[in-house]
């Protein structure tokens, strides 16, 4: 019987004509014959369609004595081809297709003949039909370099047979009589994908490297299914222009394909020859192919033009010698021209942007709420790699920080440029972590505001609630936290002391709150030098009172915040050292101009002019919020200080000392 | 009481611009580099004392009088009343304080010029930053609902402005000319309405053209030319302006 028969429906041979491992090809989501990764360039879903024309008979009459016995015209068969469908789910692809054209009907005249009534002879016949009926597919990108993925695919195989039964009885009849099996066989591949850079790209994979298949119970149709031979496919693509790419396609069976393509202003072309071990001549055909595609379609008219004549009649023995290797291009297939279409649902834009690399430019200090708005914590470089301007919008989410992408502003990149682009943060205000930990930035590069065309991650510092980079500027954020409770605190310290305030001047006011607020929590408190035993640990307002202790830095923000809440207006003076240890207390604005100065000295040297933001002379005084005995002894001590090292020793003038007001 | 100033006209040198300014040009690194802040650390000593002086130590609200031998420290403030004096000794020199003169004894040391223009610039370091207070916090608690009733609340000083001005003076005129253009610039701080006498401002102003500070001796003599003037003072703001401006021109 039959023993050589070679179906291989694996092969790589498929009819787009067009061929890419580009991500913004759409074709190769329905082409599994070539795509066992299951790479593809949507980004939403996709659906598509081919629709083809076969310039031959439907069927094959193949008879054993090399005599055509099916003599009718070449025809124009046209049948709905391929049905597809795709989704893109993040760096996941996932895909199905139905293929009601993919199959080939063999009608094979068995030999065997039967004469009615000694005067009609009928040929008994057997009927062969291979289909694919449908394949899935799935893949996973992992990265720009690497993408991987297989699919699945599954055929139906329907055999029919006449025979000759004898009938035992008085008299022994002949009966003809029609047997018939239907087995279903699926494969799986795999398919790894290697985007060296833009130019060169490569693609291994398997073909039939899982089988799963039905036994065939009837003896009669052993040997003529589906050979499900495995073997691999290597596919070598390179990108020097635009118009002219070039791809080499090796299968182990000794098979390989050569073809250019190229694409230019939304036209495509593809020019593919084809080399067949089981078919003559060298070059068995020419696959071309013209289209058009946009961000939304593609359109594709691909012709398959063999250069050996097709066998409309062929012998039977010829058939069971050679066999055919594949249900769509083998020995019996005959020209066509096919019509593909596919749409990209979604409509959403090809990918426009790409971020290279990005630049973690300084640790995270939650307190600092909204330092971020303006120094950016991060930079990264972005390519416009679309042929037009765009405009992107940078955003950063970070895990166990903030709970939405926080948006920087936009910028407009020029075509092919690269830019470098600043990554902004705010910090929530119900942020408490007093842990530092290590977390994760995720930043998003995005044309629309839909979907981010690009993002990158990157490890960063979170510090805890409480710590502080040494800048003294920063202490303002400490000093604004607690805000509310400072007023609450402050408030009811001014309150118990009403009937004192009621006599007291209206300008001399501020000098009198600041007097009365430090005395009450200076009862309370005690200076401990950095009770944390770290120079970046900085308590809030309200935990120095918790503490009952705090250090300079501590106590300084504790009494800015307290003044501040009930309006009086406060500086930070940063007494920065010289390879000593930094010392921070306060100046006080009493509001009195110079000539109200002696109200509440008759030292002038007591207090310094400054002019306030209108230009107005205001007086302000030194307060070492350290000294914690009394008000006019911890004045006295910031008088000292201020004087010998920010005016005497010019000290201001030097750098060595700066003045940071709170706001 | 201006009409009771009393300063010594020799304390004004003269000017002289070409010289003094190649000088300071040529040398200012140098003496960036080597000078050293020539406070004189020493012990002051009231040698000789009439009439009504007095001292004030440090942040001490009260003023004592000063007694002759007695030692005096550099925090001391010491003021002078109506036809009184003192002379100070230190190291192996004296200074003599006259009428109705103050002095802060830290001012008496010497300052490169490059220090006094550090001490110059400090002043805008002082100044609040310029902003549009949209972030000044919102909170005007008052307590003692006396708010706007006495605002124009002024004590006048005993018009010790004058008497440090006239402290400055004496600075100058014992050599310490650098720091007594400092202890002038903070007494018009301190003491505002003191910055409206004449010849003061173009005392100190004079000393900043001889140090060859031509763009800080213009402003102080573009603040006198607004001030009441007469003839006198007049032509010779005047043409310390257009002597500057030139200068500035050709630079």
């Amino acid at each position: 019987m039959v023993l050589n028969l070679k179906i291989l429906p694996q092969s790589s041979f498929g009819f787009p004509g067009y061929r890419g491992l580009q991500e913004f090809v759409i074709i190769p989501f329905y082409n599994y014959e070539s795509n066992q990764s299951n790479y593809f360039g949507i980004k939403d879903w996709g659906i598509s369609l081919q629709y083809g024309a076969e310039f031959a008979r439907t069927t094959l009459s193949v008879a054993p004595d090399d005599l055509t016995t099916d003599n009718s015209e070449l025809d124009l068969n046209t049948s709905l081809y391929l049905l597809s469908i795709a989704k893109r789910l993040g760096n996941h692809s996932l895909s199905a297709r139905y293929t009601p054209g993919y199959q080939k009907e063999f009608i094979f005249k068995t030999g065997e003949s039967i004469i009615i009534n000694d005067t009609t002879t009928q040929s008994l016949q057997a009927n062969y039909n291979y289909k694919e009926l449908f394949g899935l597919g799935y893949s996973y990108n992992f990265n720009e370099q690497f993408n991987a993925g297989l699919t699945m695919r599954f055929f139906s195989q329907d055999f029919n047979r006449e025979i000759v039964k004898p009938v035992f009885g008085d008299t022994l009849y002949l009966v003809r009589e029609a047997i018939n099996e239907k087995i279903s066989t699926g494969s799986i591949d795999i398919g790894l994908d290697y985007i060296l850079n833009k130019q060169l790209q490569f693609r291994i994979a398997s073909i039939n490297l899982l089988n799963f298949e039905d036994q065939l119970t009837n003896t009669e149709f052993q040997g003529i299914e589906l050979n499900l031979n495995r073997g691999a496919l290597l596919t070598a693509s390179y990108f020097p222009l635009e118009l002219l790419n070039f791809h080499l396609l090796y299968e182990t069976t000794n098979s390989f394909q050569a073809g250019v393509t190229g694409h230019t202003k939304g036209f495509i072309y593809g020019l593919t020859a084809f080399h067949d071990y089981y078919q003559e001549p060298f070059i068995a055909g020419v696959l071309p192919a013209v289209g058009y595609r946009t961000d939304l379609f593609e359109i594709l008219l691909s012709a398959v033009k063999y250069f050996s004549d097709r066998y409309t009649n062929a012998s039977y023995s010829k058939f069971f010698d050679e066999g055919i290797n594949n249900i769509i291009n083998n020995s019996y297939s005959f020209d066509k021209i096919v019509l593909s279409m596919a749409v990209n649902i979604s409509g959403k834009p090809e990918k426009k942007v790409e971020l290279i690399d990005i630049e973690i430019t300084r640790e995270i200090y939650p307190s600092f709420y909204d330092l971020y708005i303006d120094q950016p914590i991060a930079y990264g470089n972005v390519v416009n790699i679309s042929g037009k301007p765009v405009t992107v919008i940078p955003s950063v989410k970070i895990e166990g920080v903030t709970d939405d992408q926080i948006q920087s502003p936009p910028q407009t990149i020029a075509p092919g440029d690269t830019v470098v682009v600043p990554f902004f943060v705010i910090i929530p205000d119900k942020y408490a972590n007093e842990k530092t930990f290590l977390s994760y930035a995720d930043f998003f590069i995005s044309v629309t505001p839909l979907q981010p065309d690009a993002q990158l991650q990157k490890a960063t510092l979170i510090n805890s609630i409480n710590s502080w980079d040494g800048n003294v500027a920063n202490l303002r954020y400490f000093i604004k936290k607690d805000m509310e409770f400072s007023m609450n605190y402050s408030k009811n310290i001014l309150s118990r002391n009403k009937s004192f305030l009621d006599t007291i001047p209206s300008p001399l006011l501020p000098f009198h709150k600041a007097q009365i607020i430090f005395n009450e929590f200076a009862k309370l408190i005690v200076y401990v030098s950095d009770p944390r035993a770290t120079a970046e640990y900085v308590q809030f307002p309200k935990q120095t009172l918790d503490l009952k202790g705090g250090d300079c830095d501590d106590l300084s923000v504790l009494y800015s915040s307290l003044l501040e809440s009930v309006g009086v207006q406060t500086a930070l003076v940063d007494y920065k050292g010289d390879g000593e240890i930094r010392h921070v207390n306060v100046l006080v604005n009493t509001g009195l101009n110079p000539e109200q100065a002696r109200l509440i000295t008759t030292n002038d040297k007591k207090y310094f002019i400054r002019k306030d933001e209108s230009g107005k002379d205001q007086v302000w005084i030194p307060v070492e919020t350290t000294s914690l005995s009394n008000f006019n002894e911890a004045w006295n001590i910031g008088v000292e200080k201020f004087n010998r090292e920010a005016i005497e020793n010019l000290g201001l003038a030097k750098s060595k000392i700066e003045i940071i007001d709170v706001y | 009481m201006f009409n009771k100033m009393k300063f010594s006209l020799s304390a004004r040198l003269a000017a002289k611009p070409g010289t003094a300014r190649a000088g300071y040009i040529g040398k200012t690194l140098l003496i960036f580099m080597l000078a050293v802040p020539a406070l004189i650390a020493q012990e002051f000593k009231a040698a000789d004392v009439k009439g009504d002086v007095k001292y004030q130590a440090g942040t001490s609200e009260v003023w004592s009088e000063v007694k002759e031998g007695m030692s005096l420290q550099p925090d001391y403030f010491i003021s002078t009343g109506e036809k009184s004096f003192v002379q100070i000794k230190y190291r192996e020199q004296s200074l003599s304080i006259d009428e109705l003169s103050a002095i802060h004894l830290a001012s008496i040391k010497t300052m490169s010029t490059d220090e006094l223009l550090l001490a110059l610039a400090m002043e805008d370091m002082i100044n609040a930053p310029v902003n549009d207070g949209k972030n000044r916090s919102s909170s005007t608690a008052v307590y003692g609902d006396k708010k706007g009733k006495e605002n124009n609340l002024v004590n006048k000083s005993d018009d010790f402005g004058i008497k440090r001005l006239n402290g400055a003076v004496q600075l100058a005129g014992n050599g310490f000319k650098e720091s007594s253009v400092v202890f002038a610039k903070e007494t018009y701080r301190k003491y505002p309405d003191s910055k409206q006498i004449p010849l003061f401002r173009i005392f100190f102003a004079d000393i900043l053209y001889e140090k060859g500070l031509y763009e800080e001796a213009l402003g102080e003599y573009l603040d006198s030319a607004k001030l009441d003037l007469n003839i006198e003072e007049k032509s010779n703001v005047e043409s310390q302006i257009q002597r500057i401006n030139k200068i500035l021109l050709n630079n």
